[in-house]
C-alpha cells in the first residue's frame, strides 16, 4: 500500500511543475502577510525554568511550566489538585465519554502506589471506548451524517462504515498525517483497499442536494465542490478558505484565487460507490431492481394524460411500484478520480458558477508558499494525495498547531487558540504560543501519534488541579474566562455524554462496538415532520436502543431532540467546538422525557436490586454511581428526608436531573 | 463556556462583548440604553439595537408553503389572459423552471380581480375574506429568490442562505430579543398536520446559534409542546416534590463562584413555570364563540388552520417573539404547489385559510396588537406564468408576492411590479434578504449588530447586504 510517489518531494519548496495552457497570473503576498503568527514555521521553545523549590516540583512537566509562567506574569497562581473521586471521574469522561464504575473509582482512590495516575491514564487510552468518544469529536469536525438533508434526505445505508473507520483509527492511533491523508486521498493511494475507500467517503460527507425535474448539472457540481474544499480548510487547516469563494479573504491574506486552485485538487472527484455484496447477490439486486423500474415505467407511462380520480389511483399504484425497489446492496460510500469528467476550475465572481473568471490548476494556499510557486494541471494524477503530502509535510505551520490545539480544547474546554477552526486574524490569539509550537512539536516529533500528547496533558498538574480555587476572587477579577489555566474549567457533559451515562449508571448500557447505525423509538409527530416518514424504520432489537450515542444514526433532518435540547451539532456544517447553554426545555426533557423516566425506571430497579431495602445504602449508591462520590452530610439528610414518603423512582429521576450528574469537575 | 451564552456577565465584560459583537451604531444605541441587570436567563427580554425605531414586538410568519401563485393572488395580469396559450414573447426574457420546458405555452388565469377598500387595493376572488383586511396589507409585488426548487427556496426565505445550517429567522429573532413570556416557548413553529415540507425541519432551526434559541415545534392536537405534560402516573403534586428535591441537591452541593449552576436552578424554576402556565395559554376552548366563529374554528375546512392562527394571537398576546404558521405540508399538491391544476389546488387552498388569515387580521386589530405585531404572509416562491402539463403552473422564483401587515407597516398599498406576464419583477425588485431587513428592522433590530461569530465569520441573517424597503414603514 504505497503512495504512488510522485517526483515532487512534498515540500513547501517551489517544487511544482510548471503548469501548461492559460492560467490566472499568481498573487503575491506581502511580507507582513507571511509574518502572521500561524502562517510562520513553528518555533522550538524553551521550557521556562524556575528556581523556585515548589515551583520547580509543580513544573516537571514541560507543559506546566508553560502554563505557570503565563500564571506568574498575571500575579496567579494555579489551584491545589482535584480530589481523587473527582479526577478519576473527569478522567472517564474526557477520554471515554462515560462515568467510572463504582468498583473503578474505588480502586483509584485506594491505590497508594505513586503511579496510581498515570497507570489509569494509561488504561483508559487503551480503552476501546476511547475511540467512540474521541472519534465523536472527529465526526462534529468533518459534518459526518448518514443522509443527504434537503428534501428526499435519503439514507446512506453505508455511511456507518465511515464512523468506524474513525474509531478505530483513534483506538490504534493511528498517526495524524497517515489519518489526514487515507481520509482526503485513500482511493488513489489503495484503489483496492477496503479501508482506504471508506476513509475517503470524507469527501462526501456534507448534504447533497437532489432534485427532480431539469437538471442544473453546473450549479449542482459547484456546490459539491465548495463542500469539498470548506471541510478541507476548515477540519484540516483550520482556516476559513470558505471566506475567500467569492472575493479575496476580508481578513486574511487568502485570495480569491487561492480558494479556487484549492478547490481545483477536487475537480476529478467524484462519487463512487464500491460494491461489497459477492457477484451472486448483485446479479440477484439488479434483477429484481430492473423488475421494479420496469414497473414503475410501465407506469409512469400509463399515467399520461390520465387526469382525476383515475390518476390519483395511477399515483398510488406508482408510489407501491417505487416502493418495491429492494434496498441498496452494501457498498463502500467513496469517491474516485475521473480525470476524463474533472471540471475545469474557474475563479467565480461572487462564487457564482455562471459567472466564471480565469482558469487555475491545482496550488495549495500561497502565502504559505514561496513567492510564483506554480500550479500543477487540473488532470495532474494523483491529486488529493498531493494536497494530503503538503497538509501532513511536518513544516506546514498549520496542521500540527490546529490539532494540538484541538487535543487541548477536549481536556481543557478552550483551546490555546478559542476558535479551533479558524487560526486567522478574526480567530483568537494563542492564549499560550510556545505551549501551542511545544505540543505540536511534540506532535509531530512522536510519529503524529496522538496517545502520547494526550498523556503530556494528562500527566500535567495544570489538567489535575481543582474546579475551585482558593484565589478565585482575584483570579475571576484578571481571567474570568480562565484562559490561563488557574483552575480547571467546570463543563457540562455533552449531550451524547449525558445519554451515554445515564444508560451507564441504570445499569442499560449495551457496550456492543460499531456496526450499522441504530434508529431509536422517537415521538410519532416527530417522524410526521419527515418528507418521507417510512424513513424513520425503528430498529427491530430493543437492546440495540441502548448502545451508546454514537451508533445512532445521523439523520440531517431529524435529530433527537434530547441531543438538540444539549447543543449536540446540527450535522449540515463542521463543528469545531460545541455550545453550552442552559435553558428550561432542557429541563422539560430531562424531567418529563421519555428516555430520562424509562432511565429513572431502570436506575430505582438497580438501586433496589443492589442496595436492597434500605434507603440509606440505596442514596450511598445512587450518588456513586452517578457522581463517583458518596453523597455529603446535607445530600443524605435530603434524599432520606423524601424518599421517607416518595418512590424511589422519582428519587432515581432526580439524580439523573443533578448538576452533580450533568457537571464534570 | 463560550461567552455568547454566558449567563451572567460583569460590566467590562459587557462592555467588551459589546464593542466586539456590534457596529458602532448599535453600540451607541446599546450604551444609551439600560444595562441589563444580571439575569440568569438567557431569554430574559432585551433592548432592541434601535429602540426608536422598534414598532414590532412580535412576529407572525403565515407561511404558504409551496409557493402561492402571484397571478391568481395579488398580481393581476391582463395581458397574460390575452396570451393565454401562445409561447412566452421573446421580449420578456428567459427563465429557468424545475419541470416546464422551453416549448411551454402562458396559462391564463380564471380568478377575477377587483379593488378593494379605501385603498382600492387588488384581490382576486380566491381571497373574499382577506380583501375586508386590504387597508392594513403592504403587497410586494415585485418580491425574488434565488433558487426554483423547494428545499433550497424555503431555506433561503427562511434563514437567508440556499444550504441548510443556518439559523432561521426566528432565531435570529429571540437571540436578538430574547421573549417576554417566560412560560411559553419564545419562538414557535405550528406546523401543516397534512405533513412535512421539502427543506424539513433545519429550516427552522437555530443552526450554530446555541440550543437555547431553537424552534418548538408545535404537535397536532390539544398538547402541542412536547415533555410539557408529567410521564403518565406522575401528579403534579409528586412531581413538584421532585423538582424541590433537585433544588434542594444541588444547593446543598453549590459553589459559592459557580454562575452556571445559579442558571439550571433556573432554569428548572422556569420549566416548572411553563407547564403550570402554559396550558391555559394553549386551550383556546377559552375563546368566546364569536372569535372562535371569526376564524373559522369549528367549521371545515378552516377549523386546522384556524385554530393555529387563534393559537398564534394567544401566543403573541402573551409575550411570544416569533410564530410560524404553516399552510401545506405533505405531497406537494397538499401544499401551494399547483402543478397538476391550479385551479383545484388554489381554490382549496385559499379556502382554507383566507378566512383564518383574516379573522387573525381582524381580532389582532381589535385586540391593539396590530401595532406590536407584523404579520408576514408568503411562501418560498410563486409560480410560472407558463402552464405545465395543461392546468398547472411550476415553481417561479423571479418574481411574485408577499405581504405584510401590522407592526408599523403602511398597509392599503402595493409596491413593485412583475413584468406585464408575472415572469420577473421589474420594478423595485426585492429580495428575501430585503424582506428579512425590513423585519428585523421593524423589531428594532439592525442586520449588521445581530451577529455571531461562526467559524471566523460574523454570520448573519442576511448574506448580502439587504434593504430596508422604505415605503413600508
Amino acid at each position: 500500500m504505497l503512495a504512488p510517489r510522485s517526483i515532487l518531494p512534498g515540500l513547501l519548496a517551489a517544487s511544482f511543475l510548471l503548469a501548461s495552457g492559460e492560467v490566472a497570473p499568481l498573487e503575491t503576498y506581502k511580507p507582513q502577510e507571511r509574518n502572521y503568527w500561524a502562517f510562520k514555521p513553528r518555533s522550538k521553545p524553551l521550557v521556562p525554568a524556575f528556581t523556585n523549590p515548589a515551583d520547580r516540583a509543580w513544573t516537571e512537566n514541560p507543559v506546566d511550566a508553560f502554563v505557570l509562567e503565563r500564571l506568574h506574569k498575571e500575579g496567579l497562581r494555579p489551584a491545589p489538585e482535584a480530589d481523587r473521586p473527582t479526577l478519576i471521574r473527569r478522567l472517564y469522561f474526557d477520554l471515554t465519554g462515560l462515568p467510572p464504575s463504582t468498583a473503578e473509582v474505588d480502586a483509584f482512590v485506594n491505590d497508594a502506589a505513586p503511579d496510581a495516575w498515570p497507570r489509569l491514564v494509561e488504561r483508559l487510552l487503551g480503552s476501546p471506548r476511547y475511540g467512540e468518544k474521541w472519534g465523536r469529536h472527529w465526526l462534529d469536525l468533518v459534518r459526518f451524517a448518514e443522509s443527504d438533508g434537503f428534501e428526499y434526505d435519503n439514507h446512506r445505508s453505508d455511511a456507518w462504515r465511515y464512523r468506524d473507520y474513525v474509531i478505530r483509527s483513534f483506538n490504534e492511533d493511528k498517526p495524524y498525517d497517515r489519518f489526514v491523508t487515507e481520509q482526503l486521498a485513500g482511493d488513489e493511494i489503495a484503489p483496492g483497499d477496503e479501508e482506504m475507500r471508506v476513509a475517503s467517503g470524507l469527501q462526501r460527507l456534507g448534504p447533497l442536494r437532489l432534485n427532480a425535474g431539469n437538471q442544473e448539472v453546473a450549479s449542482s457540481r459547484s456546490e459539491v465542490l465548495i463542500e469539498m474544499t470548506n471541510v478541507v480548510g476548515a477540519a484540516f487547516l483550520g482556516v476559513t478558505v470558505g471566506c475567500a469563494r467569492c472575493h479575496d479573504h476580508k481578513f486574511d491574506p487568502i485570495r480569491h484565487s487561492d480558494y479556487y486552485r484549492l478547490q481545483a485538487y477536487f475537480a476529478a472527484t467524484h462519487a463512487d460507490n464500491v460494491p461489497v455484496a459477492s457477484a451472486s447477490e448483485q446479479a440477484s439486486w439488479t434483477a429484481k431492481a430492473a423488475d421494479a423500474k420496469a414497473e414503475v415505467e410501465t407506469i409512469r407511462r400509463a399515467m399520461k394524460g390520465l387526469e382525476g380520480d383515475a390518476r390519483k389511483q395511477m399515483a398510488k399504484k406508482l408510489r407501491a411500484a417505487q416502493e418495491k425497489m429492494p434496498p441498496p446492496l452494501p457498498a463502500l460510500f467513496s469517491v474516485r478520480d475521473d480525470y476524463s469528467r474533472a471540471t475545469p476550475i474557474h475563479i467565480l465572481a461572487r462564487g457564482d458558477y455562471r459567472d466564471q473568471g480565469a482558469a487555475v490548476g491545482m496550488r495549495p494556499l500561497g502565502v504559505l508558499l514561496p513567492e510564483g510557486t506554480p500550479e500543477r494541471p487540473i488532470g495532474t494524477e494523483y491529486p488529493r494525495a498531493e494536497l494530503a503530502r503538503w497538509i501532513t509535510d511536518p513544516e506546514n505551520p498549520l496542521t500540527a498547531r490546529v490539532m494540538a490545539n484541538r487535543v487541548w480544547l477536549h481536556h481543557f474546554g478552550r483551546g490555546i487558540v478559542d476558535t479551533p477552526n479558524d487560526f486567522g486574524r478574526m480567530g483568537g490569539r494563542p492564549s499560550h504560543p510556545e505551549l501551542l509550537d511545544y505540543l505540536a512539536n511534540w506532535l509531530v516529533d512522536g510519529g503524529w501519534r496522538l496517545k502520547p500528547l494526550h498523556r503530556l496533558i494528562l500527566l500535567s498538574n495544570a489538567y489535575r488541579q481543582a474546579s475551585t480555587s482558593p484565589l478565585v476572587a482575584a483570579a475571576m477579577e484578571k481571567d474570568p474566562n480562565n484562559k490561563l489555566v488557574w483552575r480547571y474549567s467546570r463543563r457540562r457533559l455533552e449531550a451524547e455524554e449525558i445519554r451515554d451515562a445515564a444508560l451507564a449508571v441504570s445499569g442499560r448500557l449495551n457496550t456492543k462496538l460499531g456496526g450499522p447505525s441504530v434508529i431509536v423509538p422517537v415521538d410519532q409527530e416527530l417522524v410526521n415532520l419527515l418528507y418521507k416518514p417510512s424513513q424513520w424504520a425503528v430498529t427491530p432489537a430493543a437492546e440495540e436502543h441502548d448502545r451508546r450515542s454514537v451508533y445512532l444514526i445521523a439523520k440531517r433532518n431529524l435529530r433527537l431532540p434530547f441531543m438538540e435540547v444539549f447543543d449536540a451539532p446540527d450535522l449540515q456544517l463542521s463543528c469545531a467546538r460545541r455550545e453550552s447553554s442552559t435553558h428550561a426545555p432542557q429541563a422539560l426533557e430531562l424531567l418529563n422525557g421519555g428516555f430520562t423516566n424509562q432511565m429513572a425506571d431502570a436506575l430505582a430497579e438497580r438501586l433496589h436490586k443492589e442496595a436492597g431495602d434500605d434507603a440509606a445504602a440505596q442514596v450511598d449508591l445512587a450518588y456513586r454511581l452517578a457522581a463517583s462520590r458518596p453523597p455529603n452530610a446535607r445530600e443524605k439528610e435530603l434524599a432520606l428526608e423524601f424518599l421517607a414518603a416518595q418512590p424511589l423512582r422519582e428519587f432515581a429521576l432526580a439524580v439523573l436531573n443533578l448538576n452533580a450528574f450533568l457537571y464534570v469537575n | 463556556m463560550p461567552e455568547h451564552v454566558r449567563i451572567t456577565r460583569n460590566r467590562r465584560e459587557f462592555i467588551t462583548d459589546a464593542f466586539c459583537g456590534f457596529g458602532s451604531v448599535a453600540l451607541a444605541s446599546m450604551l444609551q440604553a439600560q444595562m441589563p441587570a444580571a439575569t440568569v436567563n438567557p431569554l430574559a427580554p432585551k433592548a432592541p439595537h434601535m429602540p426608536a425605531k422598534a414598532k414590532a414586538k412580535s412576529v407572525i410568519f403565515l407561511f404558504m408553503a409551496g409557493g402561492p401563485s402571484h397571478v391568481e393572488t395579488f398580481d393581476p395580469k391582463p395581458l397574460l389572459n390575452k396570451l393565454h396559450g401562445q409561447k412566452r414573447p421573446a421580449s420578456f426574457g428567459e427563465a429557468k423552471y424545475q419541470f416546464v420546458k422551453k416549448d411551454a405555452t402562458l396559462l391564463g388565469t380564471k380568478r377575477t380581480f377587483r379593488k378593494y377598500g379605501e385603498s382600492g387595493l387588488e384581490v382576486s376572488d380566491l381571497f373574499p375574506h382577506m380583501s375586508e383586511c386590504v387597508d392594513d396589507l403592504a403587497v410586494i409585488r415585485s418580491c425574488h429568490g434565488d433558487m426554483v426548487v423547494h428545499s433550497a427556496a424555503q431555506y433561503q426565505l427562511m434563514t437567508g442562505r440556499i444550504l441548510p445550517g443556518f439559523p432561521s429567522m426566528g432565531s435570529w429573532a429571540i437571540y436578538g430579543l430574547g421573549t417576554e413570556s417566560e412560560s411559553l416557548p419564545a419562538y414557535v413553529v405550528m406546523p401543516d398536520p397534512d405533513g412535512a415540507l421539502e427543506a424539513g425541519q433545519p429550516m427552522y432551526s437555530n443552526g450554530f446559534l446555541p440550543a437555547v434559541y431553537q424552534p418548538t415545534m408545535f404537535r397536532a392536537g390539544e398538547r402541542p409542546v412536547l415533555n410539557l405534560d408529567l410521564p403518565k402516573g406522575v401528579s403534579p403534586a409528586e412531581r413538584e416534590k421532585t423538582v424541590r428535591l433537585i433544588r434542594g441537591l444541588n444547593e446543598a452541593n453549590l459553589e459559592p463562584d459557580d454562575t452556571e449552576f445559579e442558571a439550571r436552578i433556573q432554569a428548572y424554576d422556569l420549566a416548572f413555570k411553563m407547564q403550570t402556565e402554559a396550558p391555559a395559554v394553549l386551550d383556546i376552548s377559552s375563546e368566546p364563540e364569536e372569535t372562535r366563529e371569526l376564524y373559522g374554528v369549528g367549521a371545515e375546512p378552516t377549523d386546522d388552520y384556524g385554530r393555529r392562527c387563534l393559537l398564534a394571537r394567544r401566543l403573541v398576546e402573551n409575550g411570544v417573539r416569533f410564530v410560524c404558521v404553516v399552510s401545506g405540508g405533505g405531497p406537494g399538491n397538499l401544499q401551494w404547489d399547483a402543478h397538476d391544476d391550479i385551479e383545484e389546488n388554489h381554490l382549496r387552498m385559499a379556502v382554507q385559510t383566507d378566512k383564518p388569515v383574516a379573522g387573525l387580521l381582524k381580532d389582532l386589530k381589535r385586540r391593539g396588537l396590530l401595532d406590536s405585531t407584523l404579520v408576514l404572509w408568503g411562501g418560498e416562491f410563486g409560480r410560472s406564468p407558463e402552464c405545465e402539463g395543461g392546468k398547472g403552473r411550476d415553481h417561479h422564483n423571479l418574481g411574485f408576492s408577499m405581504w405584510m401587515a401590522g407592526g408599523g407597516i403602511k398597509g392599503g398599498q402595493a409596491i413593485g411590479a412583475t413584468d406585464e406576464i408575472g415572469l420577473r419583477a421589474v420594478e423595485s425588485p426585492y429580495h428575501f434578504r430585503d424582506i428579512h431587513t425590513t423585519l428585523l428592522h421593524q423589531l428594532g433590530l439592525n442586520q449588521d449588530a445581530l451577529s455571531y461569530m461562526h467559524q471566523g465569520r460574523r454570520e448573519r441573517l442576511t448574506e448580502i447586504q439587504g434593504e430596508v424597503i422604505s415605503a413600508l414603514v
